[in-house]
């Protein structure tokens, strides 16, 4: 070949683009065994799935209220397809147009070849298995039938559009440190969103399928959706309407791939500027949050309570964490009050669940404790600081858990329990603050920062003693309590007595707390380098 | 003469098998511009780790200002600043949020903490970055940060690991400046750097590390002897000398294939 000789673009880049993808996936599976098990037993799992799913389709085909599940079947799923790129951005790396930039690549051929390669992979046969099941209990005629095939296309075509529209317009955001805050927090959605489902599966399994109907009205004229409507629509002999309802799956994917096109065009061009923001604007917002803050007290225990505070708020880890104790320390006891089993003492999750982020204190800060190691000389300054964190904790976990317990014994109508069992709640919050600083001074581990693991390798077993061996202690350090509570039970003392467990819980869990602080102050203030180390793995 | 600004005696650190300080004895004059020079690994991260109370040596003493860094912390630690390398700051508050958390935390009152940290901020470039997080900042600006917080409570004694590493020449040049000024007042800045001529435009004292030892310590002039520069004379006092690369790699450059 001649020096001079110019390589000349091939007419089309989709096969080339395709091949890369497969290239891709199978490079990825072959660079480790492990990596190969796990794809190819998640392949297996969502075929299976798909398959049961579509063959469960044909089988309900004639149910009363199939139409409206196969529709609402079809918008979970483009959710899904919406929602997956904002919390695993790095799961698919041809969806990275970034990384073609430096090619001389026009968008449309691009967007098509992008689109072709979306087409391969799991997930796509997944969906095409989900979607036949859709149609194919609705699809009643020859008419439908025809329908269905389109309708099947559209909706894929949709689906995959959305999440590259979706992808594209947020691939900054996503590549940027604001997005890898923001999948920190995704496992939280899917922990949270599994609780919703099986809420709404329950109230479904009791309630029928016929409350769907309402919504699955609204979404048969929404694309994709929109799709699996004109399919039941023609097998009904409106042609009309099905017309329509494919139109608009259509327009749809032609929107979709416009926003794609667009938002390509100006990723390839335009430099990152996701987390640049204008200094006025950004001075303006903080300058209200100091305002709020302004109200704690002086000296360094209101210090180090609104660095927690702002913390929780702002460190992704420490707000995962925050969030998914809120949401289950209130859904579990509500749940199980709700169903009206189990003991009214499960209102006492909510105390326990929000006293667990007491522990690990300072592996919480990571290898920026030597800030706080710095301007710890005494044990007093320790016993500062620490009391500071656990007034911070207390500002939210006290109105909480009491709202918690409130609300749960009021869904039992149980309101003659109530102040035994909030007094126990408090005592086990306290327990778990004294256990929970003394671990954190004497067992201290390093959070990764990145991903999804709370534990750095090697140091799981200090993790474990830390958490489950302070929350044992924590429930033994509550049995004065707890004997007292039982002893009432079983004396028939009634109300009366019962209502003085309220405060003796109450100042039994400030003692508690008081007398942990006290305890884990001059070990931390003695054990600061072995702690900096500890933390500093992450 | 006034009391040294540190006194290290006997000093030793081991990871495992690995020692990273032998033996280290080393009395640093007060109101000097010192520096603490070495290839990677001589062990300089390890000994201002141990100096500022941030790493439990396994033995020997370190005197900051006449107090026992161990059995005073009280008086040592209200005497330190420290910027060290390789450790975190408190990334998700502000720049400002960060000195005024800081200076609090010193115990300075709040009015006074805010008050030095707008004058930090506005000599050190970063008043207009004060209300991005720390996380946003470039390695330049959390340097320069760190110090601002390292300043605060003015110190008696700043030390500062690898300051200048991944630093622009902006930036530079303003800590540079900071520090110049700092020192004139009669504190004293220790800071360790395997730049030597930076080192050498800086310091009018110098103590040489190398294998976990200190080689060579004293003013400038007295290091660099007879040597025509610090770097020569660096060279040759952690025996790297003659170690050139001519004869080999013959075919690099040149054009011919």
């Amino acid at each position: 070949m001649s020096a001079t000789a110019v390589p000349v673009p091939p007419r089309s880049i989709t096969p080339v683009v395709v091949r890369l993808k497969l290239a891709l996936l199978l490079s990825g599976l072959r660079r480790s065994s492990g990596r190969r098990a796990a794809y190819l037993s998640s392949a297996v799992v969502a075929l299976l799935f798909g398959v049961a799913q579509l063959w469960g389709f044909v089988l309900l085909r004639d149910l009363p209220h199939i139409a409206s599940v196969a529709v609402l079947g079809a918008t979970v799923l483009a959710l899904g397809w919406a929602v997956m790129p904002l919390f695993f951005p790095g799961g698919d790396e041809t969806l990275d147009p970034t990384r073609l930039a430096m090619l001389p690549l026009r968008p449309g051929p691009l967007v098509r070849a992008l689109l072709a390669a979306s087409l391969v992979g799991i997930g796509p046969v997944f969906t095409v298995l989900l979607l036949v099941g859709c149609v194919v209990a609705v699809a009643d005629g020859a008419a439908a039938c025809a329908v269905a095939v389109l309708a099947v296309l559209l909706a894929l075509l949709g689906c995959v559009a959305l999440a590259r529209a979706v992808a594209a317009t947020n691939i900054r955001l996503l590549s940027s440190r604001k997005g890898r805050d923001l999948a920190v927090l995704s496992g939280l959605v899917v922990a949270v969103g599994a609780q919703l489902v099986n809420l709404g599966a329950q109230h479904l399994g009791q309630a029928g399928l016929g409350q769907l109907d309402p919504v699955a009205d609204v979404l048969r004229w929404v694309p994709p959706a929109s799709a699996v409507g004109a399919v039941d629509s023609a097998a009904h002999g409106s042609y009309g309407a099905a017309a329509a309802q494919l139109a608009l799956a259509a327009a749809a994917v032609a929107v979709l791939l416009g926003v794609w096109a667009r938002s390509l065009t100006r990723l390839m061009t335009a430099p990152d500027s996701s987390t640049l923001q204008p200094i006025d604007a950004a001075g303006r917002g903080r300058g209200r949050t100091r305002g709020r803050l302004r109200m704690l007290p002086a000296g360094r225990t209101g210090t180090v309570m609104e660095r927690s505070l702002r913390y929780i708020w702002r460190d992704p880890k420490t707000k995962a964490a925050w969030a998914t104790a809120l949401a289950v320390g209130l859904l579990v006891p509500l749940v199980n009050a709700a169903q009206g089993t189990g003991s009214p003492y499960i209102a006492c999750f909510a105390a326990g669940m929000l006293g667990v982020q007491m522990y690990n204190q300072f592996g919480q800060d990571s290898s920026a404790f030597w800030m706080v190691a710095l301007t710890i000389s005494s044990p007093r300054d320790a016993w500062l600081e620490l009391r500071g964190r656990a007034l911070a904790l207390l500002l939210i976990t006290l109105p909480y858990a009491t709202l918690v317990t409130v609300v749960t014994m009021a869904v039992r109508g149980d309101w003659a329990r109530l102040p035994e069992v909030l007094g126990l709640s408090f005592a086990l919050l306290g327990a778990m603050l004294a256990t929970g600083a003394w671990t954190s001074a004497r067992f201290p581990y390093s959070i990764p920062q990145e991903g999804f693991k709370n534990v750095m390798p090697g140091q799981a077993g200090l993790a474990w003693i830390s958490v489950f061996g302070g929350m044992v202690a924590a429930v033994v350090l509550c049995a004065p309590v707890v004997a007292l509570a039982v002893w009432v039970r079983l004396g028939t003392a009634g109300g009366a007595v019962s209502a003085v467990l309220l405060p003796a819980g109450a100042v039994y869990g400030a003692a508690i707390t008081w007398l942990g602080l006290r305890l884990a102050a001059p070990r931390t203030a003695a054990r600061l380098p072995e702690i900096l180390d500890a933390v500093s793995k992450g | 003469m006034a009391t040294a600004a540190l006194r290290i005696e006997g000093l030793w650190k081991r990871f495992g098998g690995h020692t990273a300080v032998a033996g280290i004895d080393l009395e640093l004059p007060a109101g000097k511009f010192i520096g603490l020079v070495g290839p990677n690994g001589a062990g300089k991260t390890t000994t201002l780790s141990m100096v500022t109370g941030l790493l439990r040596p396994d033995e020997g003493t370190v005197e900051v200002a006449g107090h026992d860094v161990w059995r005073d912390p009280v008086a040592v630690k209200a005497r330190i600043g420290v910027l060290p390398e390789g450790l975190r700051l408190f990334e998700r508050l502000s720049g400002r949020e960060l000195l005024s958390y800081s200076g609090r935390l010193r115990g300075l009152p709040g009015d006074e903490a805010d008050r030095r940290a707008t004058q930090l901020l506005d000599v050190l470039d970063l008043a207009g970055a004060q209300h991005k997080l720390v996380v946003d900042y470039s390695t330049g600006m959390r340097k320069k940060i760190g110090l601002a917080a390292a300043l605060l409570h003015n110190p008696e004694v700043l030390f500062l690991d690898e300051p200048f590493e991944g630093v622009d020449p902006v930036s530079a040049q303003t800590i540079r400046g900071v520090l110049e000024r700092y020192t004139a007042s009669g504190a004293t800045v220790v800071f360790s750097s395997h730049v030597m001529e930076l080192v050498e435009s800086l310091c009018d004292w110098v103590a040489v590390m190398a294998a976990g030892r200190i080689r060579a310590h004293g003013p400038l002039a007295e290091v660099r002897g007879q040597a025509p520069t610090l770097q020569q004379a660096f060279l040759r006092l952690v025996g790297a000398q003659g170690r050139d690369a001519g004869s080999d790699l013959d075919w690099l450059g040149g054009g011919t294939r």
